[in-house]
């Protein structure tokens, strides 16, 4: 029986939401601003909800893992992301885990290649 | 632009006042920002529809308000489990207690079928709305506590029924629970009894003094029974406490019953009926209270004896393991 088109939906997006922390951590290493940081998650072919993601950076600095800072660019104010240390390290730690768990995804569907 | 204000104003509205500037001025910048991009692109200025378009991308205010608080949810994953057996077991006793209601005012004449079931389900409904709410309020203050973080880090297996333990009725002991809770608020003066006299006319019976000096007693020996119930419904395992409360309320309502069988005469009828009729009924009512006290007395002594054959017996949380 062909999976619903809604179920698939819905199954990507879950399994997209876990990655979007990680492709948010790995992309401030560099600083960036709201606008510049989603222009580089499109580039690299994900795409966020325009609502989810400052709510989500919020999180990440209240967290400890980012910091900011309001600095002048292009005649207007805008907020600066970028990792802090903690960051770092748990972009780390969540990047072995992140290869760990593709490494067994890979060895489990083999067969299905 | 004024789209924009008007649409910022509306999700400010809905923000913490200490970060309400903060948030907003982040969100502004990325619509201007984003609103540049796009007439650039275009090589002209947006019009009124593709500012709007523009900003619906965003989304509702009242969501994108919302994503900034820390609490998403009213109650989260972990806890709703819980929160549904909760209401599960309210909405029994609800159900129980309302269906013993309708039914002793069909019982005792009070009222037909009709008006009874329509009366029932009227309060079964405001009642069920009033205790769904509340537990739902419950659950959101235990939630803001770490429940149920703790209880799912502390449970044992262990304390799970063995497989061989008689498992209670759950509507057998949902009802009991129901006649339980009904007791203690008719105790309290809280709803009404159900009574066969209440429908001859010119008789009162007046309760002796009697009751009101053994009235907190009664009180705390029905809660103690109605803890009795829940845990035998909930939570069969805790035998120790079953058996300790079973044999207190049975040493306590034999007590009781004896306090009570000394007064000796324990209701007055009174009212316009003839003397000798009034004396007839009032002799009538207090020998069948006389009787009824006695009866009481030798079941809960028969109940107190087998508790406290089963507490001696009883070997409480031996398990067996049958070798295969």
């Amino acid at each position: 029986m062909p999976v619903d088109d809604d179920i698939f939906e819905k199954l990507r997006v879950e399994l997209r939401r876990g990655s979007l922390v990680l492709a948010v951590l790995g992309a401030l290493r560099e600083e960036r601003y709201g606008y510049t940081l989603r222009q580089s998650l499109e580039d690299a072919g994900l795409l966020i909800d325009e609502g989810a993601l400052y709510p989500l950076l919020r999180r990440l600095e209240s967290q400890g893992l980012l910091i900011s800072e309001w600095r002048e660019e292009a005649k207007r104010t805008k907020r600066f992301y970028r990792l802090s240390v903690d960051g770092t390290d748990t972009l780390a730690a969540l990047l072995h885990e992140w290869n760990a768990i593709s490494d067994s995804i890979l060895r489990l569907t083999e067969k299905d290649k | 632009m004024d789209l924009i204000d008007r649409y910022l104003a509306a999700i400010a509205r809905r923000l913490p006042a200490d970060k309400a500037d903060d948030i907003v001025a982040e969100i502004r910048d990325d619509l201007l920002t984003r609103q540049e991009a796009r007439e650039d692109a275009l090589g002209r200025p947006l019009d009124k529809s593709e500012v709007s378009a523009l900003i619906k991308d965003v989304g509702h205010p009242l969501v994108v308000a919302s994503r900034y608080r820390p609490q998403q949810y009213l109650i989260g994953p972990d806890a709703f489990p819980f929160f549904v057996a909760t209401l599960r077991i309210v909405a029994m006793v609800l159900v129980l207690a309302f269906a013993v209601t309708a039914a002793s005012s069909v019982v005792f004449g009070h009222a037909d079928i009709a008006h009874a079931l329509g009366r029932a389900m009227s309060n079964l409904f405001s009642s069920a709305m009033l205790a769904f709410g509340t537990v739902a309020v419950i659950f959101y203050a235990l939630e803001r506590t770490g429940f149920p973080a703790d209880h799912l880090a502390k449970w044992r297996p262990q304390d799970l029924p063995e497989v061989k333990d008689k498992q209670p009725n759950v509507w057998g002991s949902a009802f009991e629970v129901a006649i339980g809770v009904y007791f203690i608020l008719w105790w309290c003066g809280l709803v009404p009894f159900p009574t066969y006299y209440g429908n001859v006319k010119g008789l009162v019976l007046l309760p002796d003094p009697v009751w009101a000096a053994v009235w907190w007693p009664v009180l705390a020996l029905m809660v103690a029974r109605l803890v009795y119930n829940l845990i035998q419904w909930l939570r069969p395992r805790w035998k120790a406490v079953l058996a300790v409360l079973s044999v207190a309320t049975a040493a306590g309502g034999l007590g009781l019953a004896y306090v009570i069988y000394q007064a000796g005469h324990w209701l007055t009828a009174s009212g316009t009926l003839p003397a000798d009729q009034l004396a007839d009924i009032d002799h009538g009512v207090n020998i069948g209270i006389h009787w009824a006290i006695v009866a009481v007395g030798a079941i809960t002594v028969f109940q107190c004896l087998q508790e406290l054959w089963r507490l001696a017996t009883s070997r409480p949380g031996m398990i067996t393991v049958k070798a295969i």
